[in-house]
Protein backbone atom coordinates (compact mmCIF):
# COMPACT_ATOMS: atom_id res chain seq x y z
CA UNK A 1 0.00 0.00 0.00
CA UNK A 2 1.53 3.29 -1.07
CA UNK A 3 2.01 6.36 1.10
CA UNK A 4 -0.73 8.22 -0.80
CA UNK A 5 -3.31 5.58 -0.03
CA UNK A 6 -2.41 5.72 3.61
CA UNK A 7 -3.07 9.45 3.82
CA UNK A 8 -6.47 8.99 2.19
CA UNK A 9 -7.43 6.02 4.36
CA UNK A 10 -6.49 7.92 7.50
CA UNK A 11 -8.30 11.06 6.33
CA UNK A 12 -11.45 9.10 5.49
CA UNK A 13 -11.45 7.35 8.84
CA UNK A 14 -10.73 10.62 10.65
CA UNK A 15 -13.65 12.42 9.00
CA UNK A 16 -16.00 9.50 9.59
CA UNK A 17 -14.86 9.60 13.25
CA UNK A 18 -13.80 5.96 12.98
CA UNK A 19 -10.45 6.40 14.70
CA UNK A 20 -9.95 5.04 18.19
CA UNK A 21 -8.50 7.27 20.92
CA UNK A 22 -5.13 5.54 20.52
CA UNK A 23 -5.12 6.04 16.78
CA UNK A 24 -6.08 9.69 17.21
CA UNK A 25 -3.19 10.11 19.62
CA UNK A 26 -0.73 8.59 17.15
CA UNK A 27 -2.12 10.78 14.38
CA UNK A 28 -1.62 13.91 16.46
CA UNK A 29 1.96 12.96 17.21
CA UNK A 30 2.65 12.32 13.53
CA UNK A 31 1.12 15.65 12.56
CA UNK A 32 3.28 17.37 15.14
CA UNK A 33 6.48 15.68 13.98
CA UNK A 34 6.08 15.41 10.23
CA UNK A 35 5.31 18.77 8.64
CA UNK A 36 5.05 17.20 5.20
CA UNK A 37 2.50 14.66 6.34
CA UNK A 38 0.61 17.33 8.24
CA UNK A 39 0.02 19.43 5.15
CA UNK A 40 -0.81 16.39 2.99
CA UNK A 41 -3.28 15.24 5.60
CA UNK A 42 -4.81 18.67 5.93
CA UNK A 43 -5.31 19.02 2.15
CA UNK A 44 -6.73 15.51 1.92
CA UNK A 45 -9.27 16.20 4.66
CA UNK A 46 -10.43 19.46 3.18
CA UNK A 47 -10.76 17.94 -0.31
CA UNK A 48 -12.79 15.03 1.07
CA UNK A 49 -14.98 17.43 3.03
CA UNK A 50 -15.62 19.46 -0.11
CA UNK A 51 -16.43 16.36 -2.16
CA UNK A 52 -18.80 15.03 0.48
CA UNK A 53 -20.46 18.38 0.92
CA UNK A 54 -20.75 19.05 -2.81
CA UNK A 55 -22.27 15.59 -3.25
CA UNK A 56 -24.83 16.00 -0.51
CA UNK A 57 -25.75 19.50 -1.67
CA UNK A 58 -26.33 18.09 -5.14
CA UNK A 59 -28.58 15.41 -3.68
CA UNK A 60 -30.45 18.05 -1.71
CA UNK A 61 -30.96 20.15 -4.82
CA UNK A 62 -32.20 17.12 -6.72
CA UNK A 63 -34.66 16.49 -3.90
CA UNK A 64 -35.88 20.08 -4.12
CA UNK A 65 -36.40 19.78 -7.86
CA UNK A 66 -38.37 16.54 -7.44
CA UNK A 67 -40.49 18.01 -4.66
CA UNK A 68 -41.19 21.13 -6.71
CA UNK A 69 -42.23 19.00 -9.65
CA UNK A 70 -44.48 16.91 -7.40
CA UNK A 71 -46.17 19.94 -5.84
CA UNK A 72 -46.79 21.42 -9.27
CA UNK A 73 -48.38 18.25 -10.52
CA UNK A 74 -50.62 18.08 -7.46
CA UNK A 75 -51.78 21.66 -7.76
CA UNK A 76 -52.53 21.07 -11.41
CA UNK A 77 -54.89 18.26 -10.40
CA UNK A 78 -56.52 19.57 -7.24
CA UNK A 79 -56.06 23.22 -6.38
CA UNK A 80 -57.68 22.93 -2.97
CA UNK A 81 -55.48 22.13 -0.01
CA UNK A 82 -56.67 21.61 3.53
CA UNK A 83 -54.35 22.82 6.27
CA UNK A 84 -53.56 20.30 8.98
CA UNK A 85 -53.29 21.55 12.51
CA UNK A 86 -50.99 19.80 14.93
CA UNK A 87 -53.56 17.72 16.75
CA UNK A 88 -54.52 15.98 13.56
CA UNK A 89 -51.00 14.82 12.84
CA UNK A 90 -51.73 11.24 13.80
CA UNK A 91 -54.79 11.07 11.61
CA UNK A 92 -52.73 12.79 8.97
CA UNK A 93 -50.10 10.10 9.36
CA UNK A 94 -52.64 7.40 8.70
CA UNK A 95 -54.00 9.40 5.81
CA UNK A 96 -50.49 9.79 4.43
CA UNK A 97 -49.95 6.04 4.53
CA UNK A 98 -53.25 5.53 2.75
CA UNK A 99 -52.25 8.18 0.24
CA UNK A 100 -48.91 6.53 -0.38
CA UNK A 101 -50.58 3.16 -0.88
CA UNK A 102 -53.13 4.77 -3.15
CA UNK A 103 -50.46 6.52 -5.18
CA UNK A 104 -48.45 3.33 -5.49
CA UNK A 105 -51.70 1.74 -6.62
CA UNK A 106 -52.38 4.45 -9.13
CA UNK A 107 -48.80 4.41 -10.32
CA UNK A 108 -49.29 0.76 -11.03
CA UNK A 109 -52.43 1.57 -12.95
CA UNK A 110 -50.62 4.29 -14.87
CA UNK A 111 -47.78 1.94 -15.57
CA UNK A 112 -50.28 -0.61 -16.70
CA UNK A 113 -52.05 1.86 -18.93
CA UNK A 114 -48.90 3.19 -20.40
CA UNK A 115 -48.01 -0.33 -21.39
CA UNK A 116 -51.24 -0.49 -23.31
CA UNK A 117 -50.34 2.75 -24.97
CA UNK A 118 -46.88 1.80 -26.05
CA UNK A 119 -48.19 0.69 -29.37
CA UNK A 120 -49.28 4.24 -30.08
CA UNK A 121 -46.18 6.17 -29.08
CA UNK A 122 -42.72 5.25 -30.11
CA UNK A 123 -39.62 7.23 -29.42
CA UNK A 124 -37.52 7.92 -32.42
CA UNK A 125 -34.10 6.89 -31.34
CA UNK A 126 -32.66 4.40 -33.70
CA UNK A 127 -31.30 1.06 -32.57
CA UNK A 128 -28.29 -0.09 -34.50
CA UNK A 129 -28.43 -3.76 -35.31
CA UNK A 130 -25.48 -5.60 -36.66
CA UNK A 131 -27.37 -7.03 -39.60
CA UNK A 132 -27.69 -6.14 -43.24
CA UNK A 133 -28.86 -2.63 -42.46
CA UNK A 134 -25.50 -1.88 -41.04
CA UNK A 135 -23.72 -3.18 -44.06
CA UNK A 136 -25.78 -1.03 -46.34
CA UNK A 137 -23.89 2.04 -45.32
CA UNK A 138 -24.23 4.93 -47.63
CA UNK A 139 -21.40 5.59 -49.94
CA UNK A 140 -20.56 8.93 -48.44
CA UNK A 141 -20.21 7.36 -45.03
CA UNK A 142 -17.76 4.78 -46.39
CA UNK A 143 -15.78 7.53 -48.01
CA UNK A 144 -15.79 9.43 -44.74
CA UNK A 145 -14.57 6.34 -42.93
CA UNK A 146 -11.84 5.84 -45.46
CA UNK A 147 -10.56 9.24 -44.57
CA UNK A 148 -10.04 7.71 -41.15
CA UNK A 149 -11.80 10.32 -39.10
CA UNK A 150 -10.40 11.44 -35.82
CA UNK A 151 -11.56 9.96 -32.53
CA UNK A 152 -13.87 7.35 -33.99
CA UNK A 153 -14.65 4.85 -31.23
CA UNK A 154 -13.59 1.27 -31.91
CA UNK A 155 -16.95 -0.32 -31.28
CA UNK A 156 -20.24 0.35 -33.02
CA UNK A 157 -22.74 2.53 -31.25
CA UNK A 158 -25.93 1.14 -29.80
CA UNK A 159 -28.39 3.92 -30.58
CA UNK A 160 -28.33 7.07 -32.56
CA UNK A 161 -30.30 10.28 -32.66
CA UNK A 162 -29.93 13.79 -33.97
CA UNK A 163 -28.69 16.86 -32.17
CA UNK A 164 -28.27 20.52 -33.02
CA UNK A 165 -26.11 23.33 -31.74
CA UNK A 166 -27.15 25.79 -29.03
CA UNK A 167 -23.92 27.69 -29.27
CA UNK A 168 -20.99 27.46 -31.65
CA UNK A 169 -18.60 26.40 -28.86
CA UNK A 170 -20.09 22.96 -28.41
CA UNK A 171 -23.35 23.07 -26.46
CA UNK A 172 -26.06 21.09 -28.19
CA UNK A 173 -29.50 19.72 -27.51
CA UNK A 174 -31.08 16.35 -28.19
CA UNK A 175 -33.78 14.15 -26.66
CA UNK A 176 -33.27 12.77 -23.18
CA UNK A 177 -34.41 9.32 -24.33
CA UNK A 178 -31.60 9.23 -26.87
CA UNK A 179 -28.97 9.63 -24.16
CA UNK A 180 -30.70 7.56 -21.49
CA UNK A 181 -28.53 4.76 -20.14
CA UNK A 182 -25.51 5.78 -22.18
CA UNK A 183 -22.04 4.78 -21.07
CA UNK A 184 -20.61 7.30 -23.44
CA UNK A 185 -21.85 9.75 -26.02
CA UNK A 186 -20.21 10.81 -29.23
CA UNK A 187 -21.41 13.22 -31.80
CA UNK A 188 -20.52 13.07 -35.44
CA UNK A 189 -20.49 16.41 -37.19
CA UNK A 190 -21.20 17.11 -40.82
CA UNK A 191 -17.56 16.61 -41.80
CA UNK A 192 -17.71 13.10 -40.35
CA UNK A 193 -15.49 13.74 -37.32
CA UNK A 194 -16.35 12.21 -33.98
CA UNK A 195 -16.30 14.17 -30.73
CA UNK A 196 -16.92 12.94 -27.22
CA UNK A 197 -19.75 14.70 -25.40
CA UNK A 198 -21.22 14.67 -21.93
CA UNK A 199 -24.61 15.59 -20.48
CA UNK A 200 -24.82 19.04 -18.90
CA UNK A 201 -28.46 18.89 -17.87
CA UNK A 202 -31.63 17.09 -18.75
CA UNK A 203 -35.38 17.06 -18.16
CA UNK A 204 -36.79 13.56 -18.38
CA UNK A 205 -40.42 14.70 -18.44
CA UNK A 206 -39.93 17.13 -21.28
CA UNK A 207 -37.51 14.65 -22.90
CA UNK A 208 -34.70 17.13 -23.45
CA UNK A 209 -30.99 16.76 -22.78
CA UNK A 210 -28.32 19.44 -23.08
CA UNK A 211 -24.92 18.07 -24.08
CA UNK A 212 -21.49 19.63 -24.32
CA UNK A 213 -18.67 18.53 -26.53
CA UNK A 214 -15.67 17.82 -24.38
CA UNK A 215 -12.93 18.97 -26.74
CA UNK A 216 -11.63 22.41 -25.89
CA UNK A 217 -11.71 24.96 -28.70
CA UNK A 218 -14.40 22.96 -30.47
CA UNK A 219 -16.45 24.95 -32.97
CA UNK A 220 -19.38 23.67 -34.98
CA UNK A 221 -18.33 26.03 -37.72
CA UNK A 222 -15.05 27.90 -38.02
CA UNK A 223 -16.39 30.78 -40.06
CA UNK A 224 -20.15 30.94 -39.55
CA UNK A 225 -22.45 31.79 -36.66
CA UNK A 226 -25.50 29.75 -35.72
CA UNK A 227 -28.03 30.83 -38.36
CA UNK A 228 -31.26 30.01 -36.55
CA UNK A 229 -32.89 31.40 -33.42
CA UNK A 230 -35.24 29.86 -30.87
CA UNK A 231 -38.93 30.64 -30.61
CA UNK A 232 -39.88 31.46 -27.03
CA UNK A 233 -43.61 31.35 -27.53
CA UNK A 234 -45.64 28.49 -28.93
CA UNK A 235 -46.40 28.70 -32.64
CA UNK A 236 -49.93 28.52 -33.97
CA UNK A 237 -51.90 25.73 -35.50
CA UNK A 238 -51.14 25.17 -39.15
CA UNK A 239 -47.65 26.75 -39.08
CA UNK A 240 -45.57 25.27 -41.89
CA UNK A 241 -42.51 23.55 -40.48
CA UNK A 242 -39.61 21.42 -41.66
CA UNK A 243 -36.95 19.30 -40.06
CA UNK A 244 -33.47 18.05 -40.77
CA UNK A 245 -32.34 14.85 -39.06
CA UNK A 246 -30.20 11.77 -39.35
CA UNK A 247 -32.24 8.58 -39.68
CA UNK A 248 -29.30 7.44 -41.80
CA UNK A 249 -25.80 8.76 -42.12
CA UNK A 250 -26.85 11.54 -44.43
CA UNK A 251 -29.07 14.38 -43.39
CA UNK A 252 -32.73 13.87 -44.32
CA UNK A 253 -35.15 16.71 -44.91
CA UNK A 254 -38.90 16.47 -44.39
CA UNK A 255 -41.64 19.03 -44.11
CA UNK A 256 -45.15 19.35 -42.73
CA UNK A 257 -47.26 21.50 -40.44
CA UNK A 258 -48.32 21.86 -36.82
CA UNK A 259 -51.50 19.84 -36.55
CA UNK A 260 -52.15 20.47 -32.87
CA UNK A 261 -50.63 22.82 -30.32
CA UNK A 262 -50.64 20.01 -27.77
CA UNK A 263 -48.85 16.72 -28.16
CA UNK A 264 -49.33 13.12 -27.16
CA UNK A 265 -52.35 12.73 -24.86
CA UNK A 266 -52.67 16.51 -24.70
CA UNK A 267 -49.10 17.08 -23.45
CA UNK A 268 -48.78 20.87 -23.47
CA UNK A 269 -44.98 20.77 -23.66
CA UNK A 270 -45.31 19.18 -27.07
CA UNK A 271 -46.70 19.86 -30.51
CA UNK A 272 -48.37 17.33 -32.72
CA UNK A 273 -47.05 17.54 -36.26
CA UNK A 274 -48.03 16.06 -39.57
CA UNK A 275 -44.51 15.44 -40.71
CA UNK A 276 -42.89 12.12 -41.58
CA UNK A 277 -40.05 11.09 -39.26
CA UNK A 278 -38.03 7.93 -38.81
CA UNK A 279 -35.99 6.41 -35.99
CA UNK A 280 -32.76 8.33 -35.64
CA UNK A 281 -34.53 11.62 -36.12
CA UNK A 282 -35.12 12.06 -32.41
CA UNK A 283 -33.63 15.36 -31.34
CA UNK A 284 -33.86 16.94 -34.79
CA UNK A 285 -34.76 20.63 -34.96
CA UNK A 286 -38.20 21.65 -36.25
CA UNK A 287 -38.03 25.06 -37.94
CA UNK A 288 -40.61 27.47 -39.25
CA UNK A 289 -40.32 29.22 -42.58
CA UNK A 290 -38.29 32.13 -41.23
CA UNK A 291 -35.71 29.95 -39.56
CA UNK A 292 -36.86 29.93 -35.95
CA UNK A 293 -36.52 26.61 -34.20
CA UNK A 294 -39.96 25.93 -32.72
CA UNK A 295 -39.56 22.36 -31.48
CA UNK A 296 -37.47 19.21 -31.22
CA UNK A 297 -38.64 15.95 -32.80
CA UNK A 298 -39.16 13.32 -30.12
CA UNK A 299 -41.56 10.56 -31.06
CA UNK A 300 -44.16 9.43 -33.55
CA UNK A 301 -47.49 7.75 -33.41
CA UNK A 302 -46.76 4.11 -34.07
CA UNK A 303 -49.86 3.18 -35.91
CA UNK A 304 -50.09 6.03 -38.33
CA UNK A 305 -47.60 7.27 -40.85
CA UNK A 306 -46.67 10.90 -40.63
CA UNK A 307 -47.85 11.90 -37.16
CA UNK A 308 -44.89 13.07 -35.15
CA UNK A 309 -44.58 14.63 -31.71
CA UNK A 310 -42.09 17.35 -30.95
CA UNK A 311 -41.14 19.14 -27.71
CA UNK A 312 -41.54 22.89 -27.90
CA UNK A 313 -38.43 25.07 -27.57
CA UNK A 314 -40.25 26.80 -24.73
CA UNK A 315 -39.65 23.69 -22.62
CA UNK A 316 -36.02 23.70 -23.71
CA UNK A 317 -35.52 27.36 -22.82
CA UNK A 318 -37.01 26.65 -19.42
CA UNK A 319 -34.48 23.89 -18.84
CA UNK A 320 -31.69 26.24 -19.95
CA UNK A 321 -32.78 28.86 -17.45
CA UNK A 322 -32.34 26.28 -14.70
CA UNK A 323 -28.68 25.73 -15.54
CA UNK A 324 -26.26 27.58 -13.24
CA UNK A 325 -25.04 30.89 -14.62
CA UNK A 326 -21.47 29.66 -14.52
CA UNK A 327 -22.35 27.40 -17.47
CA UNK A 328 -22.29 30.10 -20.04
CA UNK A 329 -24.44 29.17 -23.03
CA UNK A 330 -24.84 32.09 -25.38
CA UNK A 331 -27.86 31.38 -27.51
CA UNK A 332 -28.10 32.92 -30.98
CA UNK A 333 -30.25 36.03 -30.74
CA UNK A 334 -31.66 36.42 -34.21
CA UNK A 335 -32.31 34.27 -37.23
CA UNK A 336 -30.13 34.84 -40.25
CA UNK A 337 -32.35 32.66 -42.40
CA UNK A 338 -35.38 34.88 -42.79
CA UNK A 339 -34.99 35.92 -46.39
CA UNK A 340 -33.23 32.86 -47.72
CA UNK A 341 -34.68 30.13 -49.92
CA UNK A 342 -35.29 26.76 -48.32
CA UNK A 343 -32.21 25.28 -50.02
CA UNK A 344 -29.99 28.02 -48.69
CA UNK A 345 -31.50 27.66 -45.22
CA UNK A 346 -30.80 23.94 -45.13
CA UNK A 347 -27.27 24.41 -46.37
CA UNK A 348 -26.59 26.81 -43.48
CA UNK A 349 -28.31 24.68 -40.84
CA UNK A 350 -26.50 21.49 -41.74
CA UNK A 351 -23.20 22.60 -40.21
CA UNK A 352 -24.97 22.91 -36.88
CA UNK A 353 -26.75 19.57 -36.81
CA UNK A 354 -25.05 16.33 -35.93
CA UNK A 355 -25.57 12.64 -35.26
CA UNK A 356 -25.63 11.72 -31.58
CA UNK A 357 -24.18 8.24 -31.11
CA UNK A 358 -24.85 6.39 -27.92
CA UNK A 359 -22.64 3.64 -26.60
CA UNK A 360 -23.71 1.35 -23.83
CA UNK A 361 -25.28 -1.91 -22.92
CA UNK B 1 -48.56 15.26 20.77
CA UNK B 2 -45.26 16.78 19.76
CA UNK B 3 -44.21 20.10 21.09
CA UNK B 4 -44.02 22.56 18.20
CA UNK B 5 -40.36 23.35 18.92
CA UNK B 6 -39.66 19.68 18.97
CA UNK B 7 -41.23 19.38 15.54
CA UNK B 8 -38.91 22.10 14.22
CA UNK B 9 -35.91 20.29 15.66
CA UNK B 10 -36.95 16.99 14.08
CA UNK B 11 -37.49 18.66 10.71
CA UNK B 12 -34.07 20.32 10.88
CA UNK B 13 -32.37 17.06 11.74
CA UNK B 14 -34.14 15.43 8.81
CA UNK B 15 -33.00 18.26 6.55
CA UNK B 16 -29.38 17.84 7.64
CA UNK B 17 -29.57 14.10 6.97
CA UNK B 18 -30.94 14.78 3.48
CA UNK B 19 -34.19 13.06 4.35
CA UNK B 20 -36.69 13.40 1.51
CA UNK B 21 -39.80 13.55 3.70
CA UNK B 22 -38.49 16.17 6.09
CA UNK B 23 -37.28 18.27 3.16
CA UNK B 24 -40.67 17.96 1.53
CA UNK B 25 -42.44 19.01 4.74
CA UNK B 26 -40.30 22.13 5.11
CA UNK B 27 -40.81 22.87 1.43
CA UNK B 28 -44.59 22.56 1.68
CA UNK B 29 -44.75 24.61 4.86
CA UNK B 30 -43.07 27.62 3.31
CA UNK B 31 -42.88 27.74 -0.46
CA UNK B 32 -46.21 29.48 -0.99
CA UNK B 33 -45.35 32.39 1.28
CA UNK B 34 -42.12 33.04 -0.58
CA UNK B 35 -43.60 32.64 -4.06
CA UNK B 36 -46.44 35.02 -3.18
CA UNK B 37 -43.98 37.52 -1.72
CA UNK B 38 -41.75 37.47 -4.80
CA UNK B 39 -44.74 37.60 -7.14
CA UNK B 40 -45.93 40.74 -5.38
CA UNK B 41 -42.55 42.35 -6.09
CA UNK B 42 -42.27 41.96 -9.81
CA UNK B 43 -41.09 38.35 -10.00
CA UNK B 44 -42.68 35.41 -11.79
CA UNK B 45 -43.70 32.30 -9.91
CA UNK B 46 -40.60 30.60 -11.36
CA UNK B 47 -38.48 33.39 -9.87
CA UNK B 48 -40.22 32.71 -6.57
CA UNK B 49 -39.44 29.00 -6.78
CA UNK B 50 -35.80 29.70 -7.62
CA UNK B 51 -35.41 32.12 -4.74
CA UNK B 52 -37.09 29.74 -2.32
CA UNK B 53 -34.91 26.82 -3.41
CA UNK B 54 -31.78 28.92 -2.97
CA UNK B 55 -32.93 29.78 0.53
CA UNK B 56 -33.55 26.09 1.24
CA UNK B 57 -29.99 25.25 0.13
CA UNK B 58 -28.61 27.96 2.41
CA UNK B 59 -30.56 26.58 5.35
CA UNK B 60 -29.41 23.06 4.46
CA UNK B 61 -25.75 24.12 4.46
CA UNK B 62 -26.07 26.23 7.58
CA UNK B 63 -27.72 23.40 9.46
CA UNK B 64 -24.81 21.06 8.54
CA UNK B 65 -22.54 22.94 10.93
CA UNK B 66 -22.22 21.34 14.32
CA UNK B 67 -22.52 24.62 16.19
CA UNK B 68 -25.67 25.58 14.34
CA UNK B 69 -28.64 26.80 16.38
CA UNK B 70 -31.56 28.47 14.74
CA UNK B 71 -32.64 31.44 16.81
CA UNK B 72 -36.01 31.69 15.06
CA UNK B 73 -38.49 29.40 13.39
CA UNK B 74 -37.49 27.64 10.18
CA UNK B 75 -40.18 29.50 8.29
CA UNK B 76 -39.09 32.90 9.57
CA UNK B 77 -35.52 32.20 8.53
CA UNK B 78 -36.44 30.94 5.06
CA UNK B 79 -38.69 33.89 4.32
CA UNK B 80 -36.12 36.41 5.55
CA UNK B 81 -33.28 34.87 3.52
CA UNK B 82 -35.54 34.66 0.46
CA UNK B 83 -36.26 38.37 0.72
CA UNK B 84 -32.55 39.18 0.75
CA UNK B 85 -31.89 36.89 -2.21
CA UNK B 86 -34.64 38.58 -4.19
CA UNK B 87 -33.43 42.09 -3.37
CA UNK B 88 -29.96 41.04 -4.38
CA UNK B 89 -31.26 39.70 -7.69
CA UNK B 90 -33.13 42.92 -8.36
CA UNK B 91 -29.99 44.85 -7.58
CA UNK B 92 -27.94 42.72 -9.95
CA UNK B 93 -30.46 43.28 -12.69
CA UNK B 94 -30.17 46.96 -11.84
CA UNK B 95 -33.87 47.31 -11.71
CA UNK B 96 -33.66 48.83 -8.29
CA UNK B 97 -30.17 49.98 -7.43
CA UNK B 98 -29.23 50.42 -3.79
CA UNK B 99 -32.30 49.10 -2.18
CA UNK B 100 -31.67 46.70 0.61
CA UNK B 101 -34.01 46.82 3.56
CA UNK B 102 -31.70 47.74 6.39
CA UNK B 103 -33.46 47.09 9.66
CA UNK B 104 -35.77 49.57 11.28
CA UNK B 105 -32.97 51.52 12.86
CA UNK B 106 -32.84 49.46 16.02
CA UNK B 107 -29.65 47.58 16.84
CA UNK B 108 -31.26 44.18 16.81
CA UNK B 109 -32.66 44.53 13.31
CA UNK B 110 -29.32 45.58 11.86
CA UNK B 111 -27.67 42.63 13.51
CA UNK B 112 -30.14 40.18 11.93
CA UNK B 113 -29.67 41.82 8.52
CA UNK B 114 -25.95 41.18 8.67
CA UNK B 115 -26.52 37.51 9.45
CA UNK B 116 -28.76 36.96 6.43
CA UNK B 117 -26.39 38.79 4.10
CA UNK B 118 -23.44 36.82 5.44
CA UNK B 119 -25.27 33.52 4.99
CA UNK B 120 -26.00 34.36 1.37
CA UNK B 121 -22.42 35.45 0.77
CA UNK B 122 -20.98 32.31 2.34
CA UNK B 123 -23.20 30.21 0.10
CA UNK B 124 -22.11 32.14 -3.00
CA UNK B 125 -18.48 31.50 -2.10
CA UNK B 126 -19.30 27.86 -1.53
CA UNK B 127 -20.89 27.56 -4.97
CA UNK B 128 -17.77 29.09 -6.54
CA UNK B 129 -15.64 26.61 -4.63
CA UNK B 130 -17.81 23.70 -5.82
CA UNK B 131 -17.62 25.01 -9.34
CA UNK B 132 -13.83 24.93 -9.20
CA UNK B 133 -13.97 21.45 -7.76
CA UNK B 134 -16.22 20.44 -10.62
CA UNK B 135 -13.84 21.94 -13.17
CA UNK B 136 -10.99 19.96 -11.63
CA UNK B 137 -13.17 16.84 -11.81
CA UNK B 138 -13.89 17.45 -15.48
CA UNK B 139 -10.21 17.95 -16.14
CA UNK B 140 -9.44 14.60 -14.49
CA UNK B 141 -10.96 12.74 -17.42
CA UNK B 142 -12.30 9.22 -17.40
CA UNK B 143 -12.62 6.92 -15.58
CA UNK B 144 -11.72 9.08 -12.58
CA UNK B 145 -14.44 11.64 -13.16
CA UNK B 146 -17.23 9.05 -13.32
CA UNK B 147 -15.78 6.99 -10.51
CA UNK B 148 -15.60 9.89 -8.07
CA UNK B 149 -19.04 11.14 -9.11
CA UNK B 150 -20.51 7.68 -8.60
CA UNK B 151 -19.07 7.58 -5.10
CA UNK B 152 -19.67 11.14 -3.92
CA UNK B 153 -22.72 12.25 -5.89
CA UNK B 154 -24.64 9.07 -6.51
CA UNK B 155 -23.95 7.29 -3.23
CA UNK B 156 -22.74 4.13 -4.96
CA UNK B 157 -20.90 1.68 -2.73
CA UNK B 158 -17.34 0.65 -3.62
CA UNK B 159 -18.73 -2.79 -4.38
CA UNK B 160 -21.17 -1.42 -6.97
CA UNK B 161 -18.43 0.78 -8.39
CA UNK B 162 -16.03 -2.16 -8.68
CA UNK B 163 -18.71 -4.01 -10.62
CA UNK B 164 -19.81 -1.24 -12.97
CA UNK B 165 -16.27 -0.05 -13.75
CA UNK B 166 -14.99 -3.58 -14.25
CA UNK B 167 -12.54 -3.91 -11.37
CA UNK B 168 -11.92 -7.45 -10.18
CA UNK B 169 -12.59 -6.58 -6.56
CA UNK B 170 -13.44 -3.82 -4.15
CA UNK B 171 -9.83 -3.27 -3.08
CA UNK B 172 -8.72 -2.60 -6.64
CA UNK B 173 -11.55 -0.11 -7.02
CA UNK B 174 -10.49 1.57 -3.77
CA UNK B 175 -6.88 1.82 -4.87
CA UNK B 176 -8.10 3.39 -8.10
CA UNK B 177 -10.27 5.81 -6.12
CA UNK B 178 -7.28 6.91 -4.02
CA UNK B 179 -5.22 7.37 -7.18
CA UNK B 180 -7.97 9.54 -8.60
CA UNK B 181 -8.20 11.54 -5.37
CA UNK B 182 -4.44 12.14 -5.40
CA UNK B 183 -4.62 13.47 -8.97
CA UNK B 184 -7.68 15.54 -8.15
CA UNK B 185 -5.92 17.04 -5.17
CA UNK B 186 -2.99 18.13 -7.36
CA UNK B 187 -5.28 19.61 -10.01
CA UNK B 188 -7.50 21.34 -7.51
CA UNK B 189 -4.85 22.92 -5.32
CA UNK B 190 -2.72 23.91 -8.29
CA UNK B 191 -5.72 25.68 -9.74
CA UNK B 192 -6.22 27.41 -6.40
CA UNK B 193 -2.62 28.60 -6.33
CA UNK B 194 -2.69 29.84 -9.91
CA UNK B 195 -5.85 31.75 -9.39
Amino acid sequence: MSVDNKVWITAEAYLAKNLSTDELGLLEIKIGEDKNFASEFHDACSLLRSLNNAGSQQKFKNNLATINQKIKEESAVKPRKIALSMQYLRTAGVAAVVAILASVGSMWVMEHNSHNNTSKYSELRKEIRSDLENIKQSQSRIIKDLNNKANKPQIENKYSGTGFALSNDGYLVTNYHVTKGADSLYIQTRDGNYYKAYTVSFDATADIAILKIQAKNFKFSKNAQIPYSFANTKSGLGTQVYTLGYPQNDAVYSEGYISSRNGYLGDSLQYRLELPADPGQSGAPVLDASGNIVAIVTAKESKSVGTTFAVSTKAMLKLLRGIPESVNIRLPKSSKLTNLSRNQQIEKIQDFTCVVKVYGN
Amino acid sequence: MQHPLNREQILLEGLVANDRLATEQVYRDNHKTVIAWVSARGGSSTDGEDVFQEAMVILFQKAQQAEFRLSCKIGTYLVAVSKYIWYKKLQQQQRQPDFLPHGNGDEDGVHEDRIYEDDIKVQEEREVHFEQLNLALEELGEPCRSLLKAFYNEDKSMQEIAKSFGYTNQDNAKTQKYKCLTRLKKLFYNAQVNK
